[in-house]
């Protein structure tokens, strides 16, 4: 058995609009490879060309040039899509349809015996809390439950694969939440997962690696603790300055490497390196500034993003976006 | 471990197809158009009762026959050329393709599905409005004869294969013009055996002007002659209907279905669904 789960190479996919069949790349360089048992995200902008992609790796459409293969195999063979669990953006089912009826239907499809089928249904609508709408046609269905059913659909088959696109898009924070544990549960249980999301914070925990898209190509791609340079930490610290006044801020602000973030009467909130720490405090404590906080910060995935985007934007087709994409494959 | 590690052989393939007829059934079953279909057809025959009134004595079991075999073709094929044409819009519209497709089903058992599945429906019409018939027919002094049922049946042949065009067209374009363009070849192709006799007629138009003559015989190679399906005034004449006849017309009418499928799966497996 392949242990590439998931691979793209230079994937692009150019659409033809309008009567002129004026192009429009939405997909221009991808590369990216998926093993069992990883986990990763796709990240990217809105329109950056996630979805597109995700068609491309299940067949819903052909890529212009480049290749994708799944399971080492072409997303047109059915044995390929077998052991893949997909959720669509937004997903939509016949709504004169029961959540049991669609699980029916995607059961016979997957060729799953009447008895799996019905064990793995109730279990599944149970654990995603459509229990009690299991017989209820899916008219009126609100976007959160519709994608609850697009959750517990996709593990009918119970992928080795799973690949989610905004898996947390139209949920509530509770159901945010259990979607996120029922995602760590199936990283726990061993499968891969592969989804995009645009909510950076929330996959942080969810993922091993991430490709970052924008406008159609990876601008960023790799281990997460490789690419967030975790090594080099900053820490946040908020002074009440009291008595010590103007003169304690600028001895906390002559210490080494500090930098003033924000002055808003006698606080003061600052940055020193991680082994400034020691020194500021001491400077705190001698200019008789109270401490009030203090909070290590790590690169977060957000401004990694927004700093790989802005250069790309920056240096227009640049050569640096292709060489993260080629030095960041795990 | 994967649960769905069969997904090859015909088995499977037979399986997956029933699933998606069943369910296109299922649709159907709680779809508006299709019981208006059947409650304009159930309207028409109850019409025929009473024209009959108007008609001769010995005329009125005649009335009903050729106006309820007249009214069954008609509403059966609206259905289908209605119901074919929105088959592919109506999935791709609501997205719901999207959730089925990524699933290990080939597009072709997709497609042959959703036909099998409106061919069925359009069976289960016929049925209904036959039953339908026959009641109105003995209620005149008529009786449901083998010709009679067999004539219904050869409209049948002619419904599923307007099905498969409106399926054709459902794949290469939208859905009105898709509409149309089957209504188009249904008209036509009721009336493509008069091209036929024009042409092979020694004047007229058809048979002198070159641009008409090219028309007429690119007209009648594309298009099937549906008037094969219509015994209707053989039987309502008492005419006998050869097995043989029979026979080539469900030979005829199996060609041109599979042909139009076979072109609707083409179009379909290039397609971008996006
Ligand atoms: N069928 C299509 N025809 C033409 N252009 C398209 C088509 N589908 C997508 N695009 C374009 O391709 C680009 C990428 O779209 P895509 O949906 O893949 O982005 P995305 O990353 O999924 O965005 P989002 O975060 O909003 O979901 C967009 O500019 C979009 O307008
Ligand atoms: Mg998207």
């Amino acid at each position: 058995m392949t242990t590439v789960f998931l691979e793209l190479r230079n994937l692009q996919k150019v659409f033809r609009v309008g009567l002129l069949a004026r192009k429009v790349t939405a997909v221009r360089d991808v590369s990216l490879s998926l093993r069992r048992g990883e986990s990763m995200g796709f990240l990217g902008p809105n329109g950056s060309g996630k979805t597109t992609s995700i068609k491309c790796i299940l067949g819903l459409i052909r890529p212009t040039a480049g290749s994708v293969k799944l399971f080492g195999r072409d997303p047109w063979d059915i044995e390929a899509r077998a052991g893949v669990g997909y959720l669509p953006e937004s997903p939509y089912f016949y709504d004169w349809l029961t959540p049991r009826e669609v699980m029916n239907y995607a059961g016979d499809l997957f060729g799953l015996d009447r008895t799996t089928r019905r064990t793995r249904t109730g279990a599944l609508l149970e654990r995603l809390g459509l229990g009690h709408a299991a017989d209820r046609p899916l008219r009126g269905f609100s976007k959160g439950m519709l994608q609850r059913l697009g959750i517990a659909q996709s593990l009918l088959n119970d992928p080795e694969l799973v690949i989610y696109d905004e898996p947390l898009s139209g949920l509530d924070p509770i159901g945010r939440k259990e979607v996120l544990d029922l995602m760590a549960e199936l990283r726990s249980q061993g499968k891969s997962l592969f989804f995009s999301s645009h909510v950076l914070t929330d996959i942080e925990t969810l993922c091993d690696a991430v490709t970052i898209l924008n406008q159609g190509k990876v601008v960023a791609a790799g281990r997460l603790d490789a690419l967030l340079d975790r090594g080099a930490l900053e820490v946040e610290a908020l002074f009440e300055l009291g008595a010590g006044g103007e003169a304690a801020a600028r001895a906390l602000l002559a210490v080494e490497g500090s930098v003033e973030r924000e002055r808003t009467g006698a606080r003061l909130r600052l940055a020193v390196p991680h082994d400034a720490v020691d020194a500021l405090l001491q400077a705190g404590l001698a200019a008789g500034a109270k401490l009030e906080q203090l909070l290590p910060r790590r690169d977060s995935l957000e401004e990694l993003f927004v700093r790989k985007a802005v250069r790309v934007e920056a240096r227009g087709e640049s050569q640096d976006s292709q060489d993260a994409a080629a030095k960041g494959q795990p | 471990m994967t649960g769905a590690v069969h997904v090859t052989g015909p088995a499977r393939s037979l399986q997956r197809i029933a699933a998606v007829a069943a369910n296109t059934l299922r649709e159907a079953r709680r779809n508006r158009v299709f019981y208006g279909m059947l409650a304009a057809a159930v309207l028409l025959l109850l019409f025929s009762v009473a024209l009959s009134e108007l008609a001769l004595a010995d005329q009125k079991a005649r009335l009903v026959q050729d106006f309820g075999l007249f009214s069954i073709s008609l509403l059966t094929v609206a259905t289908a050329v209605l119901m074919g044409a929105l088959l592919l819009h109506k999935e791709l519209e609501r997205k719901t393709l999207y959730a089925i497709l990524p699933k290990p089903i080939r597009r072709s058992e997709f497609l042959v599905g959703k036909f099998a599945g409106l061919c069925a429906l359009l069976g289960v019409q016929v049925g209904l409005l036959g039953a339908c018939w026959w009641g109105v027919l003995v209620l005149r002094g008529g009786a449901m004869t083998p010709a009679l049922a067999l004539a219904l049946g050869l409209q049948y042949v002619e419904v599923v294969l307007v099905t498969a065009v409106a399926l054709f067209f459902s794949a290469l374009t939208r859905p009105v013009l898709a509409g149309v363009l089957t209504a188009g070849v249904f008209v036509v192709g009721r009336v493509v055996y008069v091209l036929q006799d024009l042409l092979s007629a020694p004047k007229g138009g058809f048979a002198e002007v070159p641009v008409m003559r090219a028309l007429g015989k690119v007209l009648v190679a594309v298009l099937p002659d549906l008037s094969t399906f219509n015994v209707a005034d053989e039987v309502l004449l008492g005419w006998p209907v050869p097995t043989d006849y029979v026979v080539a017309a469900l030979g005829y009418g199996l060609s041109w279905t599979v042909l139009f499928v076979a072109l609707a799966l083409v179009l379909f497996e290039r397609r971008d669904l996006t």
